[in-house]
């Protein structure tokens, strides 16, 4: 018998019995719809975070003090003053760096702010006049801070939505002062909302030119940070280079262990961040996948019972001249038919479903998400559910080919 | 030549201790072209007879021959292979697929026998034909009486233009008017186209068509003889 028959032949007994048919793929389909839903939604994830990290600069290079941690039991990463002035120059100085198009120094913390009477605690973050421009944080009212400001350690700040709206709900705040450590700071600029989902949430900020938030914010000398720029892509590996030779020398430091800076990229942002998230999916994907096997016990256990019920069939089959192997090939192709047939359902509803959700995630929360059709998880869907209709549908299908004619003639 | 021959023919039931003989050694020939019944009060080891000789169940004891070869020979997949070709069954419960046409009912077996599909058509409908039922082709087993049943299953037996008809209390389940057109039906088929008939059954009516009644009686042959047919008035001869 040819396999285009014994097909038919699954197809019809599978038709007969609709109902228990659709009844028996439900697991597989839900099975295959969750993998298909990980895998589509934590690609979109990954990809609208990692955008996100991407819209901070591909060239910019992050200096950051104290020893790093060199794995996951070293947690003696201690936060040390050892970035000063004196660094900045150093890093300044074209000799030193050649590709280092921007530099800037920043310090960062948390202190509260006064309005009439309302207080909000924002992160004061301190820079120099080109923070809008490297983390893309343009004020949408008045003025950015200017390097005159950061000369003369002006009182000046640039508000987040989040701090005006705590600050003073009924009304803006633009031109007004605004109280922080005893000191009148006049805002001189507001930010545009950004949404609770950027990577550096500039909403609950209060930006400042570095040297007030040094000498009258905190009372400190040093930077949290110093946010460098490569002229170009292509140049940020040797600028981290010349970055860490630069530091080592000024520092005296001769073994790279010993180092009390770091060096970031966004590349190993991109990197790290990238690794969390695949890893995140293949395990929320495996996850679903368990499901699939017990998709497949629902399924040899229907199809047990399949076999059970129509003993009278197999044997008037085997009567008719039906061999041992004809009809383990109808089971076996009726479990098969039935779980590849439900890892494509599956794969319908999961893309279906991945869909409805990206569509609802871009237009409502007004994120920048895409919907992928995840080819290799669709693929590897009706794989494994066809492989798990294979195994779970083998037993039941011995047991049916196994039946003797007479006895199952006889079976009412 | 004999179309089937059994010697010593035995089996027994064996269930964990107790074993049950329900045939306890016959020996016959069957020859080709003949009408035979076997009866015999129930428990007389009719139905175990038809299974084996039908190739469904294999003896535990003696042997037998069909077509002149020891069927204790053949391989699981040969002894599908015969049921398929050469032996038709008739059950008393017909044993039709069900939410199946009768077409596809009559074309089960060519499903198994390698002939090309083109056929599958032509051979259905001419068997059906043969019982008389062209107009309820495209009908279900549950739209069709008892007596239409049976002829389905007749259809069925004969499509793959088997030697030999087994038919196992045909009438069984039926009225005394359905089940005499389908004895005439098998009275037909074996008149004008030649099939070996065996007949199981306990009603005298049904048994007045057969040429040879072999009587069981606890396992054993009671009586094997050859008689007129009441109904044609023909006697087989050899």
């Amino acid at each position: 018998m040819s396999l285009y028959h014994a097909i038919k032949i699954s197809l019809a007994g599978l038709k007969t019995n609709k109902m228990r048919s659709a009844l028996t793929i439900l697991g597989i389909v839900i099975g295959v719809t969750a993998i298909i839903m990980v895998v589509s939604l934590g690609q979109g994830a990954k990809d609208l975070i990692l955008g996100q990290i991407q819209g901070i600069g591909a060239r910019t290079i992050g200096i950051i003090p104290g020893r790093q941690p060199k794995g996951p039991t070293d947690v003696l990463a201690t936060l040390t003053a050892s970035l000063k002035e004196r660094d900045l120059v150093a890093l300044g100085r074209k000799e030193n760096v050649p590709h280092a198009a921007d530099i800037m120094p920043i310090v960062f913390g948390s202190e509260t702010a006064y309005y009439e009477g309302e207080t909000y605690r924002p992160t004061i973050f301190g820079g120099t006049e080109l923070m809008a421009d490297i983390y893309d944080a343009y004020p949408e009212r008045g003025r950015n801070i200017t390097a005159d400001d950061v000369r003369g350690s002006a009182d000046v700040v640039v508000l987040g939505q989040t701090v005006v709206d705590k600050l003073s709900p009924d009304h803006d705040l633009f031109g007004e002062r605004i109280k922080i450590k005893g000191r009148n700071f006049l805002v001189i600029g507001i930010l545009p909302k950004k949404g609770g989902a950027s990577f550096i949430n500039f909403d609950e900020m209060a930006l400042m030119p570095y040297t007030t938030a040094q000498n009258y914010i905190f009372g400190i000398k040093h930077f949290n940070r110093i946010a460098m720029r490569a002229d170009s892509e292509a140049n940020v590996s040797s600028t981290v280079e010349d970055v860490k030779t630069t530091l080592r020398e000024l520092h005296g430091i001769t073994d790279p262990d010993k180092d009390d800076f770091g060096v970031e990229t966004q590349a190993d942002a991109l990197k790290t961040v990238g690794t969390i998230l695949n890893t995140l999916t293949v395990f929320l994907a495996m996850v679903a996948a368990i499901s699939l096997v017990v998709g497949g016990v629902g399924i040899m256990n229907i199809m047990l019972v399949s076999v059970t019920d129509r003993t009278r069939e197999i044997g008037l089959r085997k009567a008719l001249g039906a061999t041992n192997k004809n009809i383990l090939t109808q089971f076996l192709l009726e479990a098969i038919i039935l779980t590849g047939v439900g890892g494509i359902v599956g794969i319908l509803l999961g893309a279906g479903l991945s869909f409805a959700i990206s569509l609802v995630i871009s237009n409502v929360f007004g994120l920048a998400w895409n919907f992928t059709f995840p080819i290799g998880a669709a693929f590897l869907g009706i794989i494994i559910s066809t492989i798990v209709g294979l195994i779970f549908g083998l037993y039941p299908a011995r047991k049916a080919a196994a039946k003797s004619p007479i006895e199952a003639l006889r079976y009412e | 030549m004999s179309l089937m021959e059994v010697r010593n023919l035995e089996m027994t039931y064996s269930d964990e201790d107790v074993a049950t003989p329900v045939l306890r050694g016959l020996t016959f020939k069957i020859t080709k072209g003949e009408f035979v019944t076997i009866m015999g009060p129930s428990g007389s080891g009719k139905s175990t007879l038809l299974h084996i000789l039908g190739l469904l169940e294999r003896q535990s004891g003696g042997e037998y021959f069909f077509e002149d070869k020891q069927t204790g020979e053949y391989s699981e997949d040969e002894v599908a292979r015969l049921r398929n070709k050469k032996l038709g069954f008739v059950f008393q419960s017909f044993n039709l697929l069900p939410r199946t046409t009768v077409l596809e009912n009559v074309k089960l077996p060519l499903l198994y026998s390698g002939i090309k599909e083109e056929m599958w058509n032509s051979m259905a409908r001419k068997a059906i034909d043969a019982v008389g039922l062209s107009h309820r082709l495209d009908f279900e087993p549950s739209q069709l009486s008892g007596g239409e049943k049976q002829r389905v299953a007749i259809a069925r037996a004969l499509v793959n233009n088997p030697e030999v008809i087994f038919a196992d209390e045909p009438t069984g389940n039926l009225d005394s008017k359905s089940g005499e057109i389908v004895m005439e039906i098998i009275q037909k088929l074996h008149n004008e186209m030649g099939h070996t008939v065996i007949l199981i059954t306990h009603e005298s009516y049904t048994a007045e068509y057969a040429e040879r009644i072999i009587r069981l009686r606890d396992g054993l042959v009671e009586s094997d003889t050859k008689v007129l047919n009441r109904r044609t008035g023909k006697l087989f001869q050899k």
